[in-house]
């Protein structure tokens, strides 16, 4: 018999698509019964007290939940959110029910084995209910109370060799796509790349001294499957600086009907014959390929690397071997003065697993100090570049400008111009001057 | 200036500036300090892990204080 | 409910301390066809909606399916979940991205059978646990955030309006018919703790009304310089005012500077501004995030306010699916929704979809507005 009518809720659990609220009513359920005598330490009805509340917020329209400033464990400035109910007497097992940020192995790859160990402890220190993912990428914990923090803290690392992610001015928890783990279109190992500078970073991870959050996200190729351009201070995208490899009798393949163009990805619905020459040659937005005679050649100068081609012919395209990846800087949310996209400030660099990534932490740590010393409190990356201007970054990070920094030049010529880049500088003899002007 | 300097003029600065806030950012901290972010930050590392300082946490921002100090302190300890 | 300890000492906090040690490694966690073919993979196939296979140098192939999930998700659900991938997968599973739930065997004989486990799955009230699909040009899972089961400045629900929205599009998330694929997400207020601003289609909580200010308690509860700071617009200012012929130190808002971001309501309870009739649903079109053909776009947006009429929103799924028919039927293959409006021009697509143009649609805020309107003679009658 549940706790709480929950007739609003009640309505989504019919439908095709799967039910949060079945879900969390078989855990309801789960802990009331408590088939293997677990000794929670927080309210057995702490899920039936959660769909109360929920039921409250579906019927009032407004939210429960008051934030607190708790942030977790001992020495470190993040991975806990506090939340309390403002309804704590209707609901009081959920009067305090902090969120835990756990960081997520790279890839989200799981074995069977530490998913349950995970699972028993959460049931036994929290609610039970987890979000798998957060959209930075940890694994979210929903629901836990204060003196039960320290205890899962310890049991995580000593038990089960896990830490727990970032939140506040932190760097956030990196994450990756799935990459060349099983990924042909992968530039470099996005998951590699990703472990090790989580580990790294490990300081800046859990003890805040940014301006305001940062975040890595790592994309294998220009298709950008965890959406690193829109979301990461840093995007770590992969490329190539070489040819797009072509195996011509794939091509041919396609082009007889043999292959499936796409992958496959088009099959719901009948597109028609596949048309290299319009699904392919004149989409190309550089317009450098051309079919001839059952040949595809493709002016790899001209080519930037846009993916769509290699989408389209998977088995007779592939990116070069020269590969690496770019490194886009400052993209965020709105809040405040608009969304910004990842700008393009270091085109190619080598990922070098041997070097421990020394090239890529370079950069890293140049506009690290950078920010650190000129943003000002709650100011992202990309704010501070648009408040000082592309140069300024450039200048910090040491890196030269180049035509590939921006879409196009500027559109105006009010260049601020230093003195040591004028001839002669700014102090002149105005006496001088009189000789052949006068007043 | 020695760590004990350092605590002490941390303590001092907070404490006066407590009347008005207890939270502050850490480029505050940085300031009265008057160094570096990355050699400041080592200082207010030791000063958390003695339990001179703390953090608050807005889910996105990070801001610091004495521990202990604040009008929601109360309230968030659970006591 | 006795409290067990874990071995952790409140009066020692440093003692054993293990700090720093981060996520665990990868490579623990890849099924062993995956760690002898990592880096050899050369090309892949989409064998049917939610299957797909990647065919190795080696010779190896393996075999995915894709199962959707809700990000929420229980202990007792993992758990299943474990016990499937025992059952079929020698006990390795992953998460994507976008919150799918992801299989992987390591040959095709496999794939059957796991898919009609999969599918076999239902909770008791009939809704599927791990529909398979979610592939190609389709519509795949929804990235979302908390909403009202977990955050404190929510404009809307996030699990709910999600539910709602992929039950009316589950169709496409088993279909493979779209001309590109449909990224679909969902942030429930505009701080966007899910970046929801490059996505075909974004449904965005907004709030429409200024914080309340509870005045009696605004000084007792709450830092006001830190209340002030919180506010981006600069719309807070400390004054005093008058209660109960008292004096007391409190804040105003200047309600017309308010964007209603809630960053005031996380740093002072008493400034508090969730709303039935305020709060609702902005829904946002065309963003992108892939380079493939056009540059990455931002979404924006195509309806200024619809209401949280929970728990089904219907007016919002309503009008989900009406720009997801117009597109699937009017674009040509390859094009993203943001490829197709640019390439239709964006008063057709509001002539196409239905929706009514207001003035709210018009950029007016700072800056980038100006580059938004148009500057030229070239538009549609």
């Amino acid at each position: 018999m549940a706790k709480h009518k929950t007739p609003l809720l009640d309505q989504l659990e019919s439908g095709p698509w799967p039910s949060f609220v079945s879900d969390m009513k078989q855990e309801a359920e789960a802990r009331a019964k408590n088939v293997n005598n677990v000794e929670y330490q927080i309210p057995v009805d702490v899920v039936e007290d959660l769909l109360g509340v929920l039921e409250l917020s579906f019927d009032d329209g407004t939210t429960h939940w008051k934030h607190g400033g708790i942030v977790g464990v001992f020495g470190y400035g993040g991975g806990v959110i506090g939340r309390y109910c403002d309804q704590p007497e209707k609901f009081p097992g959920v009067a305090h029910f902090h969120t835990i940020r756990v960081a997520q192995p790279s890839g989200k790859f799981y074995k069977t084995e530490f998913l349950r160990q995970l699972c028993d402890l959460w049931d036994f220190r929290g609610s039970g209910l987890t979000n798998m993912h957060g959209s930075t990428g940890d694994i979210i914990w929903l629901g836990t109370t204060t003196p039960q923090i320290e205890e899962i803290f310890y049991e995580l690392t000593h038990n089960l060799n896990q830490d727990l992610g970032g939140s506040g001015s932190n760097l956030r928890t990196p994450a990756d796509c799935i990459g060349q783990a099983r990924c042909e279109y992968a530039c470099y190992d996005t998951q590699d790349l990703c472990y090790q500078l989580t580990l790294d970073y490990q300081d800046e991870l859990h003890r805040p001294a940014f301006p305001y959050k940062f975040k890595f996200k790592f994309d294998g190729c220009p298709n950008g499957c965890v959406a690193s351009i829109a979301r990461a201070d840093m995007s770590f995208i992969g490329t190539w600086k070489d040819e797009i490899r072509i195996d011509q009798d794939a091509v041919g393949g396609y082009v007889s009907g043999d292959l499936k163009p796409n992958a496959g990805a088009h099959s719901g619905r009948d597109w028609g014959a596949f048309n290299i020459e319009k699904e392919v040659i004149n989409l190309c937005p550089t317009e450098c390929m051309r079919y001839e005679n059952g040949k595809l050649e493709i002016n790899n100068r001209e080519c930037t690397r846009c993916m769509h081609c290699i989408n389209v012919m998977p088995r007779a395209l592939r990116p070069g071997v020269q590969t690496g990846c770019s490194i886009l800087v400052g993209a965020k949310a709105p809040i405040l003065d608009g969304a910004q996209m990842g700008s393009l400030l270091v085109p190619f660099v080598e990922v070098n697993k041997e070097s421990g990534y020394e090239e890529v932490k370079a950069v890293i740590e140049a506009i690290w100090d950078y920010w650190m010393e000129e943003g000002k409190n709650r100011e992202r990356l990309g704010e501070l570049m648009k408040r000082r201007g592309f140069q300024s970054l450039l200048e910090a990070v040491g890196i030269d400008p180049i035509p590939q920094h921006v879409s196009e030049p500027r559109h105006n010529p009010y260049i601020f111009w230093k003195e040591d880049e004028v001839e002669g500088g700014w102090e002149r003899d105005v006496t001088e001057y009189r000789k052949h002007h006068q007043r | 200036m020695e760590y004990e300097e350092q605590k002490q003029l941390m303590i001092d600065q907070l404490m006066k500036k407590g009347k008005t806030k207890s939270k502050f950012y850490f480029s505050d901290l940085a300031k009265i300090l008057d160094m570096k972010p990355r050699e400041a930050k080592k200082v207010v590392n030791k000063l958390v892990e003695e339990g001179i300082l703390e953090f608050w946490s807005s889910g996105s921002t990070s801001m610091y204080g004495l521990k202990g100090q604040g009008k929601q302190t109360a309230a968030e300890h659970e006591e | 409910m006795a409290f067990i300890s874990s071995g952790y000492d409140p009066s020692k906090p440093m003692e054993n301390r293990i700090t720093d040690i981060g996520p665990r490694k990868y490579d623990e966690f890849y099924p062993p066809v995956i760690a002898n073919n990592k880096g050899k993979w050369l090309y892949h196939e989409i064998l049917q909606p939610g299957v797909l296979v990647h065919v190795s140098e080696t010779g190896d192939e393996v075999y995915t399916v894709r199962a959707g999930g809700a990000r929420l998700m229980s202990v007792t659900l993992i758990r299943e979940i474990c016990e499937i991938a025992d059952k079929h997968c020698d006990g390795y599973v992953r998460w994507t991205t976008r919150n799918n739930i992801e299989f992987m065997v390591d040959s095709k004989d496999k794939v059957q059978p796991l898919i009609d486990d999969l599918e076999s799955r239902k909770f008791d009230a009939g809704s599927f646990k791990f529909p398979v699909g979610g592939t190609g040009a389709g519509i795949t899972n929804i990235v979302h955030t908390q909403g009202w089961i977990h955050c404190h400045t929510p404009a809307t629900d996030a699990s709910g309006p999600v539910k709602a929205t992929m039950d009316v599009l589950f169709d496409d998330f088993k279909n493979m018919r779209m001309p590109a694929n449909v990224r679909v997400s969902l942030a429930c207020c505009l701080n966007m703790c899910g970046a929801v601003h490059c996505s075909d289609i974004a449904i965005l909580g907004y709030h429409r009304k200024p914080p309340m200010i509870d005045h009696e308690y605004l000084d007792k509860m709450c830092e006001i310089p830190l209340a002030i700071a919180s506010c981006p617009t600069a719309a807070i200012k400390p004054k005093k005012v008058e209660f109960n012929g008292q004096t007391l130190n409190s804040v105003e808002v200047n309600n017309s500077r308010c964007m209603f971001c809630g960053n005031c309501y996380t740093m002072c309870p008493c400034l508090p501004l969730s709303d039935k009739e305020g709060d609702g649903i902005v829904l946002m079109v065309g963003g992108k995030v892939s380079n493939r053909i056009s540059e990455p776009k931002f979404s924006k947006v195509a309806v200024a306010f619809l209401p949280n009429d929970a728990p089904r929103w219907p007016q919002t799924t309503d009008k989900i699916k009406k720009i997801v028919e117009v597109y699937a039927a009017d674009a040509r293959k390859y094009e993203r929704v943001g490829e197709w409006a640019e390439r239709i021009g964006w008063e057709r697509f509001f002539e196409k979809c239905e929706l009514e143009f207001t003035h709210h649609l018009i950029d007016d805020f700072r800056d980038p507005a100006y580059y938004t309107w148009r500057q030229s003679t070239q538009f549609k009658f």
